[in-house]
């Protein structure tokens, strides 16, 4: 172990942390204000700190606290406390570990040694993903169990009703992409991803396997009890389903989960289907070859959305009242954004002017390919949260009916398409 | 009158498929979320405290005031109908002879509890003198106390007809 491997670890494991859990206020944030500008409404964005709003993220930060500083209740009819309190903590545990095996970029070579871009180096890729992810939803069960709540139970018999109605498709969707690479480890899915269909079109799995996808996405929401399939939940019905009971940070354990849940999905979904952290036409060794263009790219790239992004800032991050601290925001921000532009495209330009070593140029890839695994992943993270408040929520029973009657036979066909083309052409 | 036949709607294979119309809702949502986003004056919210609602009509019930004679006297004759009708039992009044000529009786004390009031209208409605009115417009009272909610006689006198309100 020298010190390069220690580094790259530790990155390797705080880019799941952050991305798990660092996110979640990230997400409500989108999830707000997304709703907000959908719904012609604003969203949260009165909250500052020191007239620093950061479009309505301190509102995120403020609640976060808000859940930490309030008082840890346990109701008193609750007969089996150890579940009660264990079940968030399932909840929340196992969508963070699904993060463990998402590749974030390719294998990365520092003097000879190869890296595993993963926080846990496994094989068992898909695999892993789909114990956890369906491990998640007994935290939902055990918590609706253990309230001693009509609601809560009601919640957990929608949760179980709902996990059985998927679980099915969604393995046999997996199962055919599976097929197609040939593999379960999912840094070789994204490999196979970097090529080429007849020399110009992207291999992702959205393109090889149309159905596969749709199924996957679908059953995707479901298993992140997220809109239309959050039935467990189901706020307009049974008050907060399996939560009803829970308040303070075991509420809040319940919802990182569900955002950690949202968050492992979107990067699995990447992962399968889009590409992962490849950049369409560019493979790694492309990327390798053709660094200093893409440096240079990125640079003016960067240059441009600064600018774009401080001239929307101008027009619509404004405040009536000029006394007030909140109107001085968006001239310091513009400031402070334009000087860390500045301050990064210095950087990037002296890479170009001095050079990388062979280390320096495998580095600058995996860097650009974990920006772009984070630029696909958030983009899926906003279908996630488009689809929540663009769509009705589904009865339990429609929900059976679509896993059972329409996703399984699709998946058990798509298996078996999939399979005679295999075999049939032999790759 | 002859049978309308409504008709039925999933039947068809493009129902049956949902995407398509999934595809649709997302696209309205999409234009939604751009166009705000683009320029969130097309907001349809209003930055409340900053920003004060403009859509208030004359028939708005806000909270009350007594109208005054031309001499600035409260033209409150206190006869209790108004207190009589008011279902949420929140209007207080102490008689007292008058002597300066205009009237019989007029109110010691007037008091409304506006934590009690259901803005109901049925004070206004019942007063013979016209000297009860909700035409103030104010549609936000705040308070620290309870005891701030319960506007006595020279608090209601003290409000005026809202200046936004065409001249009645």
């Amino acid at each position: 172990m020298n010190s390069a491997s220690i580094i790259v670890v530790i990155v390797n494991i705080l880019l799941a942390v952050v991305l798990a859990v660092g996110t979640t206020p990230i997400m409500v944030w989108w999830e707000r204000r997304v709703a907000g500008f959908i719904q012609d409404r604003t969203g949260p964005n009165r909250c500052n700190v020191g007239g620093f709003r950061l479009g309505g993220l301190i509102q995120s930060f403020a609640d976060m606290l808000k859940l930490i500083f309030k008082e840890d209740f346990t109701p008193g009819h609750v007969k089996y406390k150890f579940f009660y309190t264990i079940a968030p903590a399932i909840v929340f545990f196992c969508s963070f570990l699904t993060f463990a095996v998402i590749p974030y970029a390719d294998t990365l070579v520092i003097d000879g040694f190869s890296y595993t871009m993963q926080a846990i180096p496994t094989q068992l890729g898909i695999m892993w993903f789909l114990a956890y992810a369906g491990l998640s939803v007994y935290g939902i069960i055990l918590g609706g169990y253990a309230s001693e709540n009509k609601y809560g139970l009601l919640g957990a018999v929608r949760a179980s009703a709902q996990v059985i109605s998927y679980e099915a498709a969604m393995g046999l969707s997996v199962i055919s992409m599976l097929v197609t690479y040939g593999t379960i480890h999912l840094s070789d899915m994204v490999a196979f991803q970097g090529q080429l269909i007849f020399g110009f079109i992207p291999a992702w799995g959205i393109i090889i396997q149309p159905l596969a996808g749709i199924i996957f996405i679908t059953t995707a929401f479901a298993e992140a009890n997220r809109a239309p399939f959050d039935i467990a939940e189901g706020e307009s019905e049974i008050v907060a389903g399996y939560h009803t009971e829970y308040s303070a940070m075991r509420f809040g354990l319940f919802q990182v989960g569900e955002y950690a849940a949202m968050s492992a999905s979107s990067a699995i979904i990447v992962t399968l289907f889009f590409g992962g952290y490849q950049i369409p036409w560019l493979d790694t060794t492309t990327l390798q070859s053709n660094i200093y263009i893409v440096i240079g790219v990125i640079a003016v790239l960067l240059i441009a959305m600064t600018y774009c992004l401080t001239k929307w800032m101008k027009k619509n991050n404004t405040w009536d009242n000029p006394d007030d601290p909140r109107a001085k925001e968006t001239k310091i921000l513009t400031k402070v954004f334009w000087i860390m532009t500045a301050i990064v495209c210095t950087i990037l330009v002296s890479f170009i002017v001095t050079g990388l070593g062979t280390n320096g140029v495998n580095i600058a890839t995996a860097t650009i390919q974990i920006g772009t695994f984070l630029i696909k992943f958030f983009m899926m993270s906003l279908v996630f949260i488009w689809i929540r408040w663009t769509l009705l929520r589904f009865r339990y029973d429609q929900l059976q009916m679509l896993g059972w009657k329409v996703l399984l036979p699709l998946a058990i066909l798509n298996i078996f398409i999939t399979a005679t083309f295999v075999v049939v052409t032999g790759s | 009158m002859g049978v309308k036949v409504v008709p039925r709607h999933g039947a068809s294979l493009k129902d049956k498929l949902y995407l398509p119309a999934i595809a649709g809702g997302m696209k309205t949502t999409f234009k939604h979320f751009i166009k705000n986003l683009k320029d969130t004056s097309n907001l349809r919210t209003v930055q409340y405290p900053e920003v004060q609602p403009t859509d208030i009509t004359d028939r708005y019930r806000g909270v009350h005031r007594l109208t005054k004679r031309e001499d600035d006297s409260e033209k409150c004759v206190a006869c209790y109908m108004c207190a009589t009708a008011c279902p949420a039992e929140c209007i207080a009044i102490e008689a007292q002879e008058r002597t300066d000529g205009q009237d019989e009786k007029r109110p010691k004390a007037f008091s409304i509890d506006l934590l009690e009031c259901v803005y109901c209208g049925y004070c206004v409605e019942a007063c013979p003198c016209d000297a009860i009115r909700m035409d103030t417009g104010i549609f936000s009272l705040t308070g620290k106390t309870r005891e701030e909610f319960v506007l006595n006689k020279e608090q209601l006198m003290a409000n005026e007809r809202s200046k936004d309100f065409s001249d009645d």
